[in-house]
């Protein structure tokens, strides 16, 4: 391990760590463009300079590997000076944008700029015109002029998608970033190269003009969109409700966690939370009068639910649980079942037929829980369930999140079933088909508004986090079984996700020792699980097609 | 104005829009593309290639169409924006038709210390082209280019493939006359 | 001055070809080389004092020792024969005219470095060179000199001067666009196809024969105390008789231009560039500084590829920038940030200023960004846009002042 000294602190390092990771452990920032820690090196900006003893000039700090003894300055004259420099160049042919850029706020010009510039712009000639506001693919929108050509786009398609679709064209200051002419920007991970590119060259497109980043709160979360469980940092505009289409959440950007996605987040994730803030979200109970959904209140609303869980003996109840559901949401569910002698309970509907996996991070499943569900025990039959709602044999059907007429499933025949339910219950944050036939319907909180655990194929418990409050009266599920379990006569657990969870801990062997603090923003494996690492990109893979 | 800097001018700079009228044949013959392969063979990595096979592409199809780079992709597993990245960034090669001759002239330093500027003006008059544009009849493509490493025969240019040295105004119309 | 040595064969006709090289002594050096361990070849290279001639004036035989003695994969030699540096012509008239002589060169070269394969790269516009050195390679293939244990690659360049800078000649040899790489690791270390590599010029190899055959004492007595024997200086603009001269690299700049006729145009002599279009220039009074690596250092340029390039009185200066800041803002690779982007924005200022648009700020912004730009690139080839930009504008000042309106 070598030992080395930078402005006079020592730290002791892996051999092979390059010097702005080692400044970076001790807390001094080496700016930087190019660089970045899931890349290969370029070497590019040349921003990150920095004085090592014994060498004559300023040298880049990307490229040099920690030495034993060796002696780092990152703050002489000589290489504030150095910055400087390199900001004005950078600078030379940047395009004044920023009252119309998206990145302003979070531009890494303007950000060093102001640390590492502050001098007096002498640039009076004519800057070089490049293309603006072209669209590569349908999510990320180029604007080359903006461009400081660090090459981190590039390098992503090439050695993390593999795809090879960017590339630097001509030369000189007439380099341009672009794809193939005719060609798109199609791969699963296309969003990621707006996060990596420290300008407001590459900007999303899906966010292009809706709201100022200063008005953005974030919250660490985790992606609900399929069962690895990328971890999120959900951006959300609450102070300026009037920008972004009234939407709440702004966008979602990939937070690094190296035992699941590294740095990265697929497109269907990213661009996955519309349903959070669309028009087909629940927000007050509802019930059915003569054939209309008639407003109600949760007093009115549980105290049917619960009076139906009395009324009919156990075979007659059946619950689908969902994928989707937390732990928190499941183990309630179970415990209301065992209060209740429910066995007629289970999780597994079809994927909904078109949903693939990639050669990445997005699995083929796309619910975030489908290992906690097995875990708890869940697993029961939808198929004989539906059966037997078919024959008439199930009075109270409560179905969680499911929409049965979009599973695959034959439409007519699970419309029947349904219809012969003689109290069909329906909970969730957006209506679907399934929706519109039940009679009675509890409106959930959807993932960004309320706190629980998801845990991943893998078998790793990972928190998300509510990021802004429910929507109208929508509850988290534990909420609406625990009020619905306390009418029954069941003991409390509690007012809080975690108070089910260190329930959950207790009695389920999987979850034993994990507590919502051991868990963390990075996770924990339930027990008996291997540790796990983030799966190797397509790019760099033995057999990846040579595209650099 | 600055002159000979900048994007390539439109004759050789790549469309970024829609392409033109139709390509004429853009694939090699079975003997070219034994020829490619054998290319190939002899560098550790084949793409080491890509550059003698742009050329047999380009003496083949005249110039180096968006699908010629597509087709030129294929052969090496390249992504066509790597190739096209090679095709933008070295200056011999042509992204549009070019004229059945090139009049490459140099105007760097010892060139331009030997009359070069009057040579350059006195090609623009008699063929009424700028720099990097092609006549009318498709006769000849006229270019300034940086140094040919001729500087003691200036002021120079290159035709075709050869070098004409020691140019006067009445050399250049004898070579422009020769030019079919 | 001293015999020929590397223009020994230029005169005869068909000195291109095998049997005439051969009737004069050629591959004389190769055959004594075979008798010889790769560790004696270096050190007899070493002791030439034998500097790279293409521009670095890197000292050839350290340069072939950088390679790890533990490696045990293949190792490449690189011939590079990009050309491209303005005013030299050097390595047309080696090319066109003794092709055997690198053959030899590359021959002896490969059997130190213990190397099994050899690239010529020649630039793209040398078509005629290109044809005459692949037309010797095919006859020393068929003579049996070559595919013994040595092959050769001859490889056309596209037309890119940066492709002149080793690591960016070798990343255009591995099929990409001619963008140097980071160093370290160098090329001796990890260079083309990620292997040690070493390149040369095409003048510099055409040394070894006649060091080989010779010794190392007698090419080094041909030279000054730190760089040996002759070389070729390409002597253009405003002499009379512009041409390529053999010399020791004992001459002066005065002795040169002497050779070459003296001034023309004027007759008078304001300035020389004397390392091609990189090199800082020199004013007449500057003009007695020996002309090898060391020399030209002490006297604030540099000897580079030995391009010389004579400027009379009537000559502009700030012309003469505007041309070569033309050509560094044409030929920027564009991969890293300060020379990308400086060497437009300076052509566009000297631009102005020659168009009578300029201000004396200018002049001094101009210097101001080529300092804080130059060392910091990744490759030298904005040092050497800094060379013309800072000297030009420093020793000429006036002249360019008189252009400025304010």
């Amino acid at each position: 391990m070598p030992k080395l000294t930078i402005d006079g602190k020592e730290i002791d390092v892996e051999a092979g760590t390059n010097l702005i990771e080692a400044a970076r452990r001790l807390g001094i920032e080496v700016p930087h463009y190019c660089y970045h820690p899931g890349l290969s090196i370029a070497g590019q900006c040349r921003l990150c300079m920095v004085d090592i003893e014994k060498a004559p000039r300023p040298t880049i700090a990307c490229n040099t590997q920690a030495v034993d003894g060796m002696v780092v300055h990152t703050q002489t004259d000589r290489v504030k000076e150095t910055r400087r420099s390199m900001m004005e160049f950078h600078l030379i042919n940047h395009p004044l944008d920023c009252p119309v850029c998206d990145q302003a706020g979070e531009c890494w010009l303007q950000i060093y700029y102001m640390k590492h510039g502050l001098y007096e712009p002498r640039m009076t000639d004519e800057k070089v015109h490049k293309p603006k506001a072209v669209p590569l693919g349908p999510h990320v929108m180029l604007d080359a002029e903006r461009c400081i050509l660090c090459s981190r786009c590039v390098r992503f398609c090439d050695e993390i998608t593999g795809t090879g679709e960017l590339g630097i064209f001509n030369r000189a200051d007439y380099s341009e970033i672009g794809l193939f002419p005719g060609h798109d920007l199609q791969n699963n991970y296309s969003g990621n190269v707006v996060d990596i590119c420290p300008v407001g060259a590459l900007t999303d497109r899906d966010f292009r003009f809706q709201v100022r980043v200063w008005y953005l709160d974030t919250t660490k979360s985790i992606c609900p969109g399929c069962a690895r469980g990328c971890n999120v940092d959900v951006h959300v505009n609450r102070k300026r409700p009037h920008h972004a289409g009234g939407r709440r959440v702004a966008r979602l950007k990939p937070r690094f966690n190296a035992a699941v996605n590294a740095w990265w987040i697929c497109d269907v994730g990213r661009y996955g939370f519309g349903d959070v803030d669309d028009e087909t979200r629940m927000t007050r109970p509802q019930r059915r009068v003569e054939g209309q959904a008639v407003d109600t209140d949760w007093g009115e609303a549980l105290g049917a639910v619960a009076d139906a869980l009395r009324r009919y003996s156990p075979e007659e109840i059946a619950i689908l649980a969902s994928p989707k559901q937390s732990n928190e949401d499941l183990f309630a569910l179970k415990r209301l079942c065992e209060h209740r002698g429910i066995r007629q309970l289970a999780f597994r509907a079809p994927t909904p037929p078109a949903a693939a996996g990639d050669d990445f991070l997005l699995r083929a499943d796309r619910h975030p829980n489908t290992r906690g569900a097995e875990l708890l025990g869940l697993e029961g039959d939808v198929a004989g369930i539906l059966s037997a709602a078919g024959a008439g044999r199930i009075k109270l059907l409560w179905v969680f999140e499911h929409d049965l007429l979009a599973s695959g499933w034959p439409i007519a025949e699970t419309t029947a079933a349904l219809d012969r339910v003689e109290t069909l219950v329906w909970s969730g944050a957006n209506a679907n088909a399934t929706t519109a036939r039940a009679h009675r319907v509890l409106p959930l909180a959807a993932w960004v508004e309320r706190d629980g655990t998801f845990t991943n194929f893998l078998g790793r418990v990972q928190r998300f986090r509510a990021a802004v409050e429910p929507l109208g009266e929508a509850l988290a599920g534990w909420d609406v079984v625990g009020r619905v379990m306390t009418a029954l006569g069941a003991p409390a657990i509690g007012t809080r996700a975690e108070h089910w969870f260190r329930e959950l801990s207790k009695s389920v062997a999987a979850f034993a020792g994990l507590t919502y603090q051991a868990i963390g923003d990075g996770g924990a494996m339930i027990a008996g699980a291997a540790p796990t690492t983030a799966p190797a990109p397509p790019g760099r893979r033995a057999d990846a097609k040579v595209t650099a | 104005m600055t002159e000979a800097h900048g994007p390539a001018p439109a004759s050789s700079r790549p469309p970024t829009e829609k392409r033109g009228l139709a390509e004429p044949a853009t694939t090699f013959s079975s003997e070219q593309l034994a020829e490619v392969r054998r290319l190939q063979s002899l560098y550790p990595d084949r793409r080491g290639a890509l550059l003698p096979v742009l050329h047999l592409a380009q003496e083949t199809f005249g110039y180096v169409s968006l699908e010629v780079e597509e087709y030129v992709a294929s052969l090496f597993d390249l992504s066509a924006a790597h190739v096209h990245e090679a095709v933008t960034f070295y200056t011999l090669f042509f992204q549009q038709p070019k004229g059945r001759h090139v009049i490459a002239v140099c105007h760097n330093l010892s060139c331009h210390l030997a009359g070069a500027p009057d040579i350059l003006a006195h090609v623009k008059a008699r063929l009424g082209i700028e720099p990097g544009e092609t006549t009318e009849d498709g006769r000849v493509t006229f270019q300034a280019v940086e140094c040919l490493c001729a500087c003691e025969a200036a002021p120079m240019a290159q035709i075709d493939d050869r070098y004409e040295l020691n140019l006067t105004r009445e050399k250049v119309d004898r070579i422009l006359e020769a030019l079919r | 001055m001293a015999e020929r040595v590397l223009m020994r064969n230029f005169d005869r006709a068909s000195s291109h070809t095998l049997a005439v090289y051969r009737e004069h002594g050629g591959y004389a050096g190769w055959d004594k080389a075979r008798q010889m361990e790769p560790a004696a070849l270096v050190e007899e290279v070493k002791q030439s004092n034998l500097r790279g001639l293409g521009g670095a004036g890197f000292p050839t035989g350290a340069k072939w020792s950088f390679i790890p003695k533990s490696h045990t994969g293949p190792v490449y030699l690189v011939v590079n024969a990009d050309e491209g540096e303005p005013g030299t012509f050097k390595d047309r008239y080696l090319l066109e005219k003794d092709p055997h002589a690198l053959i030899e060169g590359m021959l002896i070269a490969a059997r130190a470095i213990r190397c099994a394969l050899g690239f010529v790269y020649i630039r793209g516009e040398y078509v005629e060179p290109w044809r005459r050195f692949s037309a010797a390679v095919k006859e020393a293939y068929d003579a049996g000199l070559l595919g013994q244990g040595f092959d050769i690659v001859v490889h056309r360049g596209a037309g890119a001067y940066i492709c002149g800078e080793e690591t960016g000649l070798i990343s255009s040899l591995e099929g990409k666009k001619g963008w140097p790489k980071v160093k370290p690791p160098f090329p001796a270390i990890k260079g083309a196809f990620a292997q040690p590599t070493i390149v040369n010029n095409v003048e510099t190899l055409c040394c070894i024969p006649p060091i080989v055959t010779r010794g190392a004492a007698w090419f080094a007595g041909l030279g000054t105390k730190t760089q040996g024997g002759t070389r070729m200086y390409s002597v253009s603009g405003r002499v009379k008789r512009p041409a390529v001269y053999e010399t020791s690299v004992s001459i002066t700049l005065r002795q040169l231009i002497e050779l070459a006729g003296g001034v023309s145009h004027s007759g008078r002599l304001k300035a020389v560039v004397p390392g091609g279009g990189s090199a800082p220039i020199l004013t007449a009074d500057e003009i007695d500084v020996v002309m090898d690596v060391d020399g030209l250092k002490s006297a604030g340029s540099m000897i580079g590829s030995a391009g010389v390039i004579v400027l009379d009185e009537s000559a502009s200066i700030p012309e003469a920038l505007l041309v070569l800041a033309r050509f560094y803002a044409h030929e920027s690779c564009g991969q890293c940030t300060p020379c990308r982007e400086s060497t437009g924005w300076i052509y566009k200022m000297v631009h102005r200023i020659v168009d009578g648009h300029g201000r004396k700020d200018d002049l001094d912004t101009i210097v101001d960004v080529a300092r804080r730009g130059a060392g910091t690139t990744i490759c030298a080839f904005y040092d050497g846009a800094v060379g013309p930009y800072i000297s030009y504008i420093q020793k000429f000042r006036g002249e360019f002042e008189g252009l400025c309106r304010s």
